[in-house]
């Protein structure tokens, strides 16, 4: 009954697809627990490029102020001294 | 949020592994990413020599992208460079693989599945149907396709979009020597896997060939580097704006509230109408043009976080992104 | 011929040879193509670590790029993707190059020639001194420089060109998965060395890193097609323009004379001039822009 209501209301297969079956089931389980595991090796990887991050950060701010920031495109400003961003403290974070 | 920031990932370290869901056995695959809500993913998969498969559908809209070796899918064959799109439903002819192949294969609505049917289903969008060499059928045009534009030397080849959404599926390249110096965020999620090539984002150093991201969106992402050249896959769930700005260290939701202090200087009506009005409509404002969008279209819907049909009754979940809570007026 | 046709030539299965010229001693070099009537050249030319050289001029039009190590050259430091122009008579100042470094070294005029001298020929053009890094200090440029136009995936950075030939020097580059599917041809001789990778031509087939071409005017090349990417360093004697076209089989005269009659058809009034009248003018039809022009070298180089 719920489904023949569903199937009257659906406008896509999407919202007909049947319920997961037991493989598939299992497949998404398995995957979920891996790419949990993915991401703690990611954040540990990234965390480790901190002090070369850092340095890229640092050779960045000069090239913005002599080469200049590329506004749109090939158009290059130069950003002066005054508006360049100070590291704030703490960790900095690249993965979210 | 749906699929985490998997970036980077290098795939060409980790082993496939052995795809036991219907319609799959006899090859191997790797996740890639994985939309830990629906199921739906991104995956390299191994056909081995000999896979065979009949003809079937999937429940979910598919993205089909060729290594290597040879497809056969009833009368074509796809060959290096073959990207297809599969609508939901759509009846697929056999499929052979006569030697071995390796693909990018995404499910963008739910996790990998497979049903036998000689036939389409009869709600399938069949015109959404798209099989093309994208090495071979298509020229490479300028990646200032979206402005504010990337540097000259980043080019693109627009696979696949979605009207209503503006998702992109897309060929890129970068030259060798090609260098961008701004950092860069989007409204939409990205993803990209390096077909061949490294290159460099001052963030997440060098990515290498087999190198992939899935980037959720207002991350920053550059300055960009690439010494001798790359050739990527990348999509975007939603429509690509490139927001440039050269602060290192802001952080998601920071790079969020200034996409949204744009549209407060630069749509000023449209800026006041969500922010008095828009709640109201929990499926999307009305479009003339696209009536009943929000129910017609389940990656819309999954974009908002609500995910219809039997599988998940969730109307109502946390927004992709807690905002800062508004702080208490400051005691005089 | 002045230089013969050189492709491919892939130098970097050949040795380097001692440097035994007056400014050049101690390094070593491997000849890419000669001018032997004039002993124009090109040259890949290792600089060995410490190698040192007093100021000094060449009597002829120099250009040299960076491919790796760093020059010091005066004040200036010539790294990775250094380009410079050195027109005839204009003093360089000092050079070292600590640790060693390599280059392609462009005569232009006669064969290598150094002469030590703080000061510039008086009759040097200086203006024309040139001096950049190709990599970091130009944007790519995407859209076709010529028209007709190579297609899109092939791009290029103008290091130089010549006012009155409009001789050029350029980095190129394909990107991955290019392909061009004709067949080209020019009225310059053009140039070419692979800095970093691998592109194929329907008739010489693949041309990999440190491969190399000259190739005189009218000669068929293409349809093209690049898998990984390639950057290059390329230069054309005079201006370029993209003669397209789809028989594998024709040859540089029946190319010359299609060329021809696009001038015909083009260009009616200059064509019927240039064949009634041009005899009278060895040195070149008066243009009251330019007077005089037959006696810069870049032009007389190519109407010796």
């Amino acid at each position: 009954m719920a489904k023949a209501r569903a199937k009257a209301k659906a406008k896509r297969v999407q919202d007909l697809k049947p319920p997961r079956a037991a493989d598939a089931a299992a497949w998404f389980k398995e995957n979920i627990a891996l790419q949990k595991k993915r991401y703690a090796a990611i954040v540990k990887e990234q965390n480790g490029l901190e002090r070369d991050r850092q340095k890229w950060y640092a050779n960045f701010l000069r090239i913005i102020q002599t080469k200049g920031f590329n506004a749109n495109g090939d158009l290059r400003v130069k950003i002066p001294a005054n508006l360049i961003p100070k590291k704030p403290k703490g960790r900095s974070r690249v993965v979210f | 949020m749906a699929r985490p920031h998997i970036e980077p990932f290098v795939e060409l370290n980790e082993p496939f592994l052995k795809f036991d869901v219907g319609g799959f056995k006899g090859s191997h695959y790797k996740v890639l990413s994985l939309d830990t809500d629906t199921g739906a993913c991104s995956l390299k998969v191994r056909f081995d020599g000999g896979y065979k498969r009949k003809p079937g559908l999937h429940y979910s809209d598919l993205e089909v992208f060729v290594l290597n070796g040879e497809i056969k899918v009833g009368d074509q064959v796809w060959r290096e460079g073959h990207y297809a799109m599969v609508p939901a439903g759509y009846a697929l002819g056999a499929i052979s693989v006569p030697k071995g192949a390796e693909a990018l294969l995404y499910f963008n609505d739910s996790e990998p599945h497979f049903e036998e049917s000689g036939d389409s289903h009869e709600l399938t969008l069949k015109e959404a149907f798209k099989s093309l060499n994208s090495y071979e059928d298509m020229p490479w045009g300028p990646g200032n396709l979206v402005t504010p534009s990337v540097a000259t030397g980043c080019l693109i080849k627009v696979l696949h979009y979605d009207p209503l959404t503006e998702a992109l599926s897309f060929l890129y390249c970068m030259t060798p020597e090609f260098a961008q110096d701004n950092i860069s965020y989007h409204d939409s999620a990205e993803e990209s896997y390096h077909i061949w090539g490294t290159s460099w984002m001052m963030q997440f150093g060098e990515l290498p060939t087999g190198g992939y991201f899935w980037r959720p969106a207002y991350i920053n992402h550059g300055a960009f580097r690439c010494k001798l050249g790359t050739i990527a896959f990348g999509r975007t769930d939603s429509k690509l704006h490139n927001y440039f700005h050269y602060n290192p260290w802001t952080n998601p939701k920071q790079n969020l509230l200034r996409a949204a202090a744009q549209v407060y200087r630069q749509r000023p009506l449209l800026y006041q109408w969500q922010a008095s009005d828009g709640h109201n409509h929990p499926h999307g404002p009305p479009d003339f043009q696209y009536p009943g969008y929000y129910e017609k279209n389940p990656n819309i819907r999954a974009l908002h976080g609500h995910f219809g049909g039997e599988s998940d009754e969730r109307d109502s979940r946390d927004a992709p992104m807690k905002l800062p809570k508004k702080k208490a007026k400051a005691k005089k | 011929m002045a230089r013969p046709h050189i492709e491919p030539y892939v130098e970097l299965n050949d040795p380097y040879r001692a440097f035994k010229v007056r400014g050049f001693r101690g390094c070593q070099y491997k000849t890419l193509s000669l001018d032997v009537d004039t002993g124009a050249c090109t040259l890949k030319i290792r600089f060995p670590g410490g190698y040192r050289r007093s100021p000094g001029l060449s009597y002829s039009d120099c250009e040299i790029f960076v491919l790796n190590g760093t020059i010091e050259a005066g004040d200036a430091l010539w790294r990775e993707g250094h380009y410079c122009f050195v027109p005839a008579g204009v003093a360089l100042p000092a050079i070292h190059v600590p640790q060693g470094a390599e280059a392609l070294l462009m005569f232009n005029d006669a064969e290598p020639n150094f002469e030590e001298s703080g000061d510039s020929h008086d009759r040097a053009l200086r203006e024309a001194f040139t001096s950049l890094n190709g990599y970091e200090d130009l944007p790519w440029f995407g859209l076709g420089r010529v028209q007709p136009s190579v297609a899109t995936g092939c791009l290029s950075k103008l290091l130089r060109q010549d006012p009155l030939t409009h001789a050029t020097t350029f980095l190129y580059c394909m990107v991955p998965q290019f392909a061009q599917d004709n067949i080209s041809y020019h009225d310059c001789a053009e140039e070419s060395y692979h800095i970093w990778g691998t592109s194929w031509m329907m008739q010489f087939g693949e041309l990999p890193t440190g491969g190399y071409f000259w190739r005189p005017p009218y000669i068929n090349h293409g349809a093209f097609r690049c898998r990984f990417g390639t950057i290059a360093l390329g230069r054309t004697d005079s201006k370029l323009h993209n003669y397209f076209h789809y028989n594998p089989w024709s040859n540089p005269w029946e190319n010359l004379q299609r060329a021809a009659g696009q001038g015909y058809r083009q260009r009616p009034l200059l064509y019927q001039w240039e064949m009634t009248d041009g005899h009278n003018h060895p040195h070149g039809p008066a243009d009251f822009e330019e007077p005089g022009y037959a006696d810069a070298a870049s032009v007389a180089r190519l109407h010796r």
